[in-house]
């Protein structure tokens, strides 16, 4: 399926945005990796929804932004991103770091969240269940810490990358850092404000998430009304690199069902 | 020539496993293998040598700053410099430096560099530094606003020394309402500044427009050349030529008798060093932020060889290190200095695991012979 690719101007920069299929809007909130790619993942939802696939500042495509300092920026940043693109109410799907965005942007901004799908999502602080420190792992050990299947490691991390190749990575990781470094990937005060969310919710994870431990999806779908938690099996933190298919019928399902009942 | 002793004080005692099992000396590498007694005397031997090194003639002594590290054990350099105000009385005190990028209240480092100051009679040398990466994460300290947080505290610690009237300070990272500093320093306007570069033309232009001393670190002489000349250009382009003596090459000395002896003694302690004093990946040295695009482009090109993988002989020929007899090393800086121009030298004299006596007699030769005949040369020219 065709997917354009084009930028928005907004006030403090420019935004990369993937647009692809037909359907109701979906804005998909990527994680720390994957930023600037049209994958198997947003295919699979574009067979049904119109997908929206912005790169965060700092990501991929899109300029520094260096005015977006922390997340609560971020959320009005994605509030005029979702202006510009006249989305109303759409289906909000991150996943990791961006999950933790969708669920800000929920709680901030409840009405304007038509569905909210939440993939393994960063952002809570549970100091019994630390999310793994991404910042320190060698590129072979983040691979191992992604994926269940080391063999499907191999092939996310180039075997001898090119500088550009490296600095892409920095860059993508710095604007990671920067709104996550600390408090370590998580908003301290999110927990206790999740009950604000009035969208439907659903909560997916991978079973073997290395990354960021299923403790944390239990607390999200226990504290946000009426969610569920879905488990994906034999699957890493990289959900939708490694399992794409699962991870879309995790979403298409959901929204299908909703279908009619919240639109 | 100015000569300046620097002590990092290593804990050199790593368990037989380090090298497998360990990714680096800093950050991880378990507290428990600190004894406490064998700690303890290390203190006080590494004071006794920075006291010894003024009375054998160098003309500063010098300690720094590094967190969670068996590399050196200077958490708070400005206790070293204390403890060292009131027991020597000629040698400038030179806190090499303090890593005001991960200091939560650089007020703080502004009192107590005056305190110093008054201690020392008006002997200290105030270094900043960013920190090293690996510190960004024992400190929790956001590395992407690494850059920004030094340069505000540089500018508030100036400025509290400098002022004579009570003044706000807001900046991005910082908020004091009241800065008021008492004691002002002893030095007017305030003590020498040092800053160490390690390539970025952001630091050369910011150390030439001050007219502060530039000092290198740990690299190798071709790298350091250009290094010297960017921060030389960089102060042609303000309209001056630096004095000679803003320009330290920091890098490690050890003389023995002879050659031989030099070489036999010292070459597993510089090895500890490079190989497991500086063993550290690219996720500890450069975390997420904490180098600009362009400066990580230019560590990427310069393609220099991660420490661990340098041998013996390419860190002597590669001028990170110079080992030898008196004879040696004096012929072997006196290289150094044409081809670098620096007028003044700031020697790491205790390397890895050499004994007292050993460090003792490194220093001892190297003051006695070393000294006198750099000292005597015609003054450095630009090479």
């Amino acid at each position: 399926m065709a997917h354009t690719d084009e930028h928005l101007d907004l006030l403090g920069g420019r935004v990369h945005l993937l647009r692809g299929g037909e359907g109701p809007p979906l804005l998909f909130l990527h994680a720390a990796g994957g930023a600037g790619q049209w994958h198997e993942f947003h295919e699979l939802l574009a067979g049904r929804f119109t997908v929206y696939a912005p790169d965060h500042p700092g990501f991929g495509g899109t300029d520094e932004f260096g005015e977006v300092e922390d997340m609560s920026d971020l959320v009005y940043h994605y509030l005029d991103v979702m202006n510009r693109l006249g989305l109303d109410r759409p289906h909000v799907v991150g996943g990791s770091f961006g999950g933790w965005l969708a669920a800000e942007l929920a709680v901030a901004a409840p009405h304007a969240v038509g569905s909210l799908t939440l993939l393994s999502p960063a952002g809570l602080r549970l100091p019994e269940h630390p999310i793994a420190d991404l910042f320190l792992m060698t590129p072979q050990q983040l691979g191992a810490a992604l994926f269940h299947d080391p063999a499907k490691a191999a092939g996310m991390f180039p075997a001898e990358p090119t500088i550009d190749d490296i600095l892409a990575a920095y860059r993508d990781m710095s604007a990671l850092a920067r709104f996550s470094w600390s408090p370590f990937l998580c908003n301290p005060k999110l927990e206790r404000r999740l009950g604000r969310i009035i969208a439907p919710t659903r909560v997916v994870w991978p079973d073997d998430d290395r990354v960021v431990p299923i403790a944390h999806g239990h607390r999200y779908a226990e504290l946000i009304a009426g969610a569920e938690l879905k488990v994906v099996a034999d699957c890493g933190h990289a959900m939708y690199f490694e399992r794409p298919a699962e991870f879309a019928a995790a979403v298409t399902e959901f929204l299908t069902e909703l279908t009619g009942a919240s639109r | 020539m100015k000569f300046v002793f620097f002590h990092l004080m290593p804990y050199p005692y790593l368990p037989d496993d380090f090298d497998e099992n360990y990714p680096s000396p800093s950050l991880t590498f378990p507290n428990k293998y600190f004894d406490r007694e064998t700690g303890n005397r290390l203190y006080h031997r590494y004071l006794d040598e920075l006291e010894h090194a003024e009375r054998l003639g160098f003309d500063g002594i010098a300690v720094n700053e590094h967190h969670q590290t068996a590399y050196g054990l200077m958490p708070s350099p400005n206790i070293m410099a204390a403890a060292l105000a009131r027991r020597t009385s000629k040698a400038q005190i030179m806190v090499l430096g303090n890593a005001i990028g991960i200091r939560g209240n650089p007020l703080r480092v502004a009192e107590e560099i005056a305190m110093l100051d008054h201690l020392s009679n008006g002997r200290i040398v105030s270094g900043f530094v960013r920190g090293i990466g690996w510190e960004y994460f024992a400190h929790s300290i956001n590395p992407t606003r690494s850059r920004n947080r030094f340069n505000e505290a540089h500018n508030l610690i100036i400025k509290a020394w400098t002022s004579d009237e009570m003044f706000q300070w807001i900046s991005p990272n910082y908020e004091y309402r009241y800065v008021n500093l008492w004691p002002r320093p002893l030095q007017e306007p305030h003590p020498p500044i040092y800053i160490p570069g390690a390539g970025s033309t952001e630091t050369m232009r910011f150390v030439a427009e001050r007219r502060y001393t530039y000092m290198s670190v740990y690299a190798p002489t071709q790298v350091v050349r250009r290094w010297f000349d960017g921060y030389r250009n960089a102060a042609a382009s303000l309209g001056y030529e630096p004095d000679p003596e803003k320009i330290g090459l920091s890098i490690p000395v050890f003389v023995a008798d002879t050659d031989e002896q030099a070489h036999r003694e010292g070459r597993e302690q510089l090895m500890w060093l490079f190989h497991k004093g500086l063993k550290q990946g690219p996720e500890l040295m450069n975390p997420p932020g904490y180098m600009s695009p362009s400066s990580m482009r230019g560590v990427l090109m310069a393609g220099m060889k991660p420490f661990p993988q340098l041998s013996y002989e390419d860190l002597l020929s590669g001028g990170y290190a110079v080992v030898g007899s008196p004879e040696t090393v004096t012929a072997r800086l006196r290289e150094l200095r044409d081809e670098l121009g620096f007028g003044q030298l700031i020697g790491l004299f205790a390397i890895g695991g050499l004994t007292h006596e050993q460090t003792v007699r490194s220093m001892e030769l190297f003051s006695t012979e070393v000294m006198p005949a750099l000292r005597s040369d015609q003054p450095a020219t630009t090479g």
